[in-house]
């Protein structure tokens, strides 16, 4: 309140049109709802997925994000060929070694290498955007002129940044899926515990490898939509949510904070692997589920509480 | 206006809380609810009933669960050594995860970030399965060996709970004093907690605590204090653990295609001639290997010259940790390159008996003295210098 006074007072040419919080919340009932009664619920829902909706094909209609999404898909083709070429030369242990063996583990050693770097550069993007991207084009106060009221506006926009994570792992399962099938044999699956399971058994593990990273995706989504709400320069936002990202990586690589580790987004990130043991150990998974949910929990309140109580001057 | 806006900012702070909260719930509810459960005990009564389960062959109840295992011996950072080699469990925390079936079926795996290695006891077949390097290793016990859970070294299993509490137990004696609390919760179980602390003085150990389940008797946690320190120095313990016989597939192993598969004896006969050079050496240096002083401030004295101790640091018997035996000597430079870690930290000491050099940490001091003598004690450095004076 008091920086949209001081600003008025600082320009005193210019009629303030700075959207405040009465200007926001009040429901246009006289002007431009005539056709909408005291809002039936059924009405606000079906605006609701209407909205979703057209932010989804914004989003996904976006160039760069397109571009995003196809270099993304790219890299598990890089490992593919990169692994098919060092395979013939000499046998490597691991997670990586074991890619040469089934096509099916090319998915999961594509995950373990963009779980920690790119992926979550692609979701920042996406989220740190979100609200920020609207107030730097000036946009956000047509957005909230509508009969949709700041809450909703949120959760419309953390929605769409929570299916770009899920599009993000969805395309590289699918294009390391598609690389592993061609370039490596298909059969029974090795896993880290040296037993095997069948290929069908191998696809639904990785499908709940692509649940979870989702979810560990869609938990840094509200850490970035968060922070969006603090600025009204995306790249901010984006750079910020990326800082974050690069920070946590460092702590977790310094032994003598192993004690923080368990604290850390990224910490969680990688713990899928445990669809990769037998038995799969969902007590690591459910606890990594947790943290993701405690992150959107707080990161979620936080962009509440910033958003709707912001002032909207751009 | 303002008074909205401490409201909007009350619900992030509440879902700070909140999260806070359900993190500290675990200890807070046990804490609660820690009300004795458990029928009061002396310590002799728990002794027996735990020395019985002990000594009972039959073994504890099939079971499965997690063993997290946390060093902070106050050494020096060692150097990374991947999470699979034993000489990692000596700083840090460790999880590792137990199937213990009936008789002689155990499995212990170790998993790390994309890697496990894995032991699998299932009768006569051992199996020791690293990921990390896709190789299977069929661990042959020759005949007259003891059997597989008494593994000649210590294996990794040697981390659960019942093994380090069974040495402990011997301990207790004279030396001891003994007290014993019903009302710990370990894994979530109601637990007997047995505490022995040294009555002498120069033992850097506080007390040991030793948690036996109120049920089965079975060791869940053991802790070992340090003097003048809150937080164990070293602790053992379950995190989780269910008393149902595990799925029967964990005991089953059969080397996945692709990997290579190794063949090694522990005792005698195929690869003998290793084994018993190192269980010669081993024997050898029992020999030589002195015991000063009694109960809780014994010092053991071996003989060791700095030039043996960096060159060949595998073979002084306090070592003990099985890691070049089963990988082979890719993890060869590792102990020495402990030694040498650990050597750059010590003072030089000198006094009537000689000069040599000490190296303190919280639990265990060491001298290495100038006429080849090694001295280890989980003693104070006056101790131990009086044992070095005790020729």
């Amino acid at each position: 309140m008091s920086t949209a006074e001081t600003q008025e007072r600082r320009t005193p040419g210019l009629v303030p049109v700075a959207e405040t919080m009465r200007t926001a919340e009040r429901r246009p009932s006289s002007e431009s709802g005539q056709s909408e009664p005291a809002g039936p619920p059924v009405r606000l829902a079906s605006a609701f997925w209407r909205l979703l909706g057209s932010e989804l094909g914004l989003t996904f209609r976006r160039p760069r994000n397109q571009v995003m999404l196809a270099v993304v898909a790219c890299v598990p083709v890089l490992i593919g060929i990169a692994l098919r070429i060092a395979s013939a030369d000499e046998a490597v242990g691991g997670l990586i070694g074991s890619v040469a063996g089934n096509s099916l583990m090319l998915t999961f050693a594509s995950f373990s290498f963009l779980v920690l770097l790119l992926m979550p550069i692609a979701v920042s993007v996406v989220g740190g955007d979100s609200i920020a991207g609207e107030a730097g084009a000036g946009t956000l106060r047509y957005l909230l002129a509508a009969p949709a009221g700041r809450t909703r506006l949120l959760v419309v926009k953390y929605l769409n940044a929570v299916v770009f994570a899920y599009a993000t792992t969805v395309v590289v399962a699918l294009s390391a899926l598609v690389t592993g099938l061609v370039l490596f044999p298909v059969g029974p699956v090795t896993l880290l515990s040296g037993s095997t399971i069948s290929v069908a058994e191998g696809l639904l593990r990785i499908l709940v490898t692509v649940g979870y990273v989702g979810a560990g995706m869609a938990a840094l989504a509200a850490v970035a939509v968060a922070l969006s709400t603090f600025t009204e320069v995306s790249i901010g936002a984006i750079a910020a949510t990326m800082i974050l990202v690069i920070v946590t990586q460092v702590l977790r690589a310094i032994p003598q904070l192993e004690a923080i580790t368990p604290y850390l987004l990224p910490s969680w990130w990688t713990k899928f692997d445990a669809v990769l043991r037998s038995p799969v150990d969902f007590g690591s998974l459910g606890q990594g589920l947790l943290v993701f949910g405690a992150y959107i929990l707080l990161f979620g309140s936080i962009a509440w509480a910033r958003f709707s109580g912001k002032d909207i001057t751009s | 206006m303002r008074r909205g806006t401490f409201v909007r900012w009350g619900v992030p702070i509440a879902a700070a809380a909140v999260i806070a909260g359900a993190m500290g719930a675990g200890p807070v509810i046990a804490a609660v609810s820690g009300d004795p459960v458990l029928p009061e005990r002396t310590a002799q009564q728990l002794l027996a009933d735990a020395a019985a389960a002990t000594k009972d062959k039959a073994g504890p109840p099939p079971m499965s669960g997690t063993v997290q295992q946390t060093a902070s011996l106050g050494l020096p950072a060692l150097p990374d050594m991947g999470g699979a080699s034993p000489l990692s469990l000596l700083s840090g925390s460790h999880e590792v995860k137990v199937w213990y079936g009936a008789g002689d079926k155990l499995r212990v795996a170790m998993p790390t970030q994309f890697d496990e290695s894995n032991l699998i006891v299932n009768g006569d077949q051992i199996w020791y399965w690293d990921s990390g390097d896709n190789t299977a290793t069929k661990i042959k016990m020759a005949k007259g060996a003891e059997k597989p859970h008494a593994l000649p070294t210590p294996g990794p299993a040697d981390v659960t709970p019942q093994q380090v509490a069974a040495k402990l137990l011997a301990n207790a004696d004279e030396h001891t004093a003994i007290r014993v609390t019903n009302n710990a919760q370990v894994a979530g179980r109601a637990a007997y907690q047995l505490v022995l602390a040294p009555k002498d003085e120069g033992s850097l150990v506080q007390e040991v605590r030793l948690a036996l389940d109120g049920e089965t008797y079975m060791p869940l946690q053991v802790q070992v204090f340090a003097k003048g320190s809150a937080e164990p120095a070293f602790q053992v313990g379950f995190t989780q653990v269910t008393f149902t016989p595990p799925a029967e597939e964990n005991f089953s192993f059969t080397p996945p295609a692709g990997a290579k598969v190794k063949e090694e004896t522990i005792g005698a006969g195929g690869d003998a001639e290793h084994a018993e050079q190192q269980a010669e050496s081993a024997k050898e240096a029992r020999k030589d290997t002195k015991v000063v002083g009694a109960g809780w401030t014994r010092v053991a004295v071996l003989p060791a010259t700095l030039a043996d101790l960096t060159a060949k640091p595998a073979e002084t018997p306090s070592d003990g940790k099985p890691g070049s035996h089963w990988k082979g000597g890719s993890e060869g430079a590792d102990p020495s390159a402990l030694v040498q870690n650990v050597l750059k930290t010590a003072t030089p000491v000198s006094g009537t008996w000689g000069s040599g050099k000490l190296i303190k940490t919280k639990l265990v001091t060491a001298l290495l003295t100038d006429d080849g003598r090694l001295l280890v004690g989980a003693v104070t450095p006056e101790e131990i210098t009086k044992a070095a004076g005790t020729k």
